[in-house]
């Protein structure tokens, strides 16, 4: 026998020090996947079970969501990513939703202005002026306040927000200044919340307290919604304007009806 | 931090039982922000409105507080935590006046990561304190009314107490209430809003992560169109 000729296969095993991490590697990297295998089936079974419920809600088959509560709903806020605000289609559709539903107040807002030029002209030219103010909220203090059927919708943006607030400061000063204008040696000014409340009322930045804020858009923020008057609002992110479906609002506003706030007792 | 009482009341205990355990969990939750890297950390351990509760369980609150502060001085500065407390304090006892004093000024140099405790907080009583600073600048010839903007009121914020970070990126709210109620209102325009039903005092490394992860999962534009 010529060994040399002959081709010899000979396995040779990796040393003991090396297989152990090794398998260890393949074990964890297995349990990783595995992991990741479950919370994927979890979501999906989570989106499956959202899209049933909404099919289920949109048929009337849930006797609790045909007639909703809405007692404790005298305001509703919505807020709108800029770039989503410029959907006109789905913000009318919305406004027709939350008409339907019973809405009686709709604070539309969004960062830079694009629902005051877009949905403004329509409801300007839809808004009968003869209609009674909404007892929500006095007329007057509210700049853009249009009638939509039987809902009152006031348009606003961060201009009535934090710029509202820095124009409230300002006319503050200027009415401690007329106060104290007679006394030789003027006082330090002393504000309290009603003075502010009143300042933003007498600049055009006040407005309702909204019960509800709905968000649509990619971040889960309100975006510089006016600060005063999120105290006690309810915040729910909607995800995307373009994919916003009729049942969840009404599951929205059912979850709401059955909340109860102790306002910090 | 929401949710202490229920979380007593589900397991048949008094009040102070919940706030006990809800320090428990602040204490954990502060080490691993300074283990993750997170250098700001603003909790609302009270608010204005919390003065209208039962009497016995404000007394117990103002108590743990002052024993916290007293019991942690020295792990603040072992950790390099810098304390700052913001809300309005004269209505606090004097003694837990003097205390948050004594910790605030002894902990001003540490640099590890900055904890923020709101006692005795309104957001919109803070928006009012920053108007009324703004007015006597003006008053004292610093500023023009008609210069006034919105940067002057974040300025004046009790929150610019860290000036590095006036703004949260993530809010938690926990007890599954879906609602600010009265909390930093003006600075949290762009901060990330993450709701969970889990009670302050069960609110664990786990439910930290699943916030967390959710942040890192949005798209957060600050406004700005995103090409």
């Amino acid at each position: 026998m010529d060994l040399a000729r002959e081709n010899t296969w000979v396995w040779i095993p990796l040393p003991q020090k090396f297989q152990a991490p090794m398998i260890l590697k393949l074990i964890l990297g297995f349990c990783w996947y595995l992991l990741h295998l479950m919370v994927n089936l979890r979501h999906m079974g989570s989106s499956v079970n959202d899209l049933l419920f909404s099919y289920i809600i949109s048929m009337g088959l849930l006797l609790k969501h045909q007639n909703l509560q809405l007692d404790e709903l005298n305001s509703l806020a919505v807020v709108v990513d800029s770039e989503e605000a410029k959907n006109t289609t789905k913000i009318k559709q919305l406004l027709c939703w939350l008409s339907s539903i019973g809405i009686k107040y709709v604070i539309l807002y969004d960062m830079q202005g694009v629902l005051k030029q877009t949905i403004r002209t329509d409801l300007e030219s839809l808004t009968n002026t003869s209609m009674t103010p909404c007892s929500v909220v006095d007329a007057k203090m509210v700049t853009s306040l249009f009638h939509f059927e039987k809902m009152a919708i006031e348009i606003i943006s961060l201009a009535d927000g934090k710029e509202g607030v820095a124009k409230a400061a300002s006319f503050l000063y200027s009415e401690h200044m007329k106060d104290d204008s007679e006394i030789c040696y003027r006082s330090e000014p002393d504000f309290t919340e009603s003075d502010v409340a009143n300042a933003l009322k007498a600049t055009g930045s006040a407005g309702a307290e909204p019960d509800l804020l709905l968000v649509y858009g990619p971040a889960r923020c309100h975006l510089g919604f006016p600060a005063w008057r999120l105290r006690y609002t309810e915040i729910v992110h909607m995800g995307r304007l373009r994919s916003m479906k009729f049942a969840v609002i009404v599951k929205t506003m059912h979850d709401f009806s059955k909340k109860h706030q102790n306002y910090g007792k | 931090m929401d949710g202490n009482s229920r979380w007593a009341k589900a397991r048949g205990l008094p009040s102070s039982a919940g706030h006990e355990a809800g320090y428990r969990t602040l204490k954990k939750m502060v080490e691993l922000s300074g283990q993750w890297g997170i250098r700001a950390l603003t909790v609302f351990a009270f608010s204005s409105e919390n003065w209208t509760r039962p009497k016995m369980e404000v007394d117990f609150l103002m108590t743990l507080f002052e024993n916290v502060l007293k019991e942690s001085l020295g792990e603040f500065l072992r950790e390099g935590i810098r304390v700052c407390i913001i809300g309005d304090s004269s209505e606090l006892p004097p003694s837990l006046q003097k205390l948050v004093k004594e910790v605030v000024d002894k902990t001003k140099n540490n640099t590890q990561i900055d904890v923020i405790v709101a006692i005795s907080y309104s957001g919109r009583k803070e928006i009012t304190q920053a108007c009324q600073n703004i007015a006597r600048k003006v008053k004292d010839g610093l500023l023009e009314p008609e210069d006034i903007t919105e940067s002057h009121i974040t300025e004046e914020l009790e929150t610019n107490c860290i000036p590095e970070f006036p703004n949260p990126d993530l809010l938690i709210r926990t007890s599954g209430e879906l609602r600010l109620s009265n909390f930093l209102l003006w600075q949290s325009a762009y901060t990330e809003l993450f709701f969970t039903n889990t009670y302050w005092p069960d609110f664990g490394e786990a439910d930290y992560i699943e916030a967390l992860t959710s942040f890192q999962n949005r798209q957060r534009r600050f406004g700005q169109r995103i090409n």
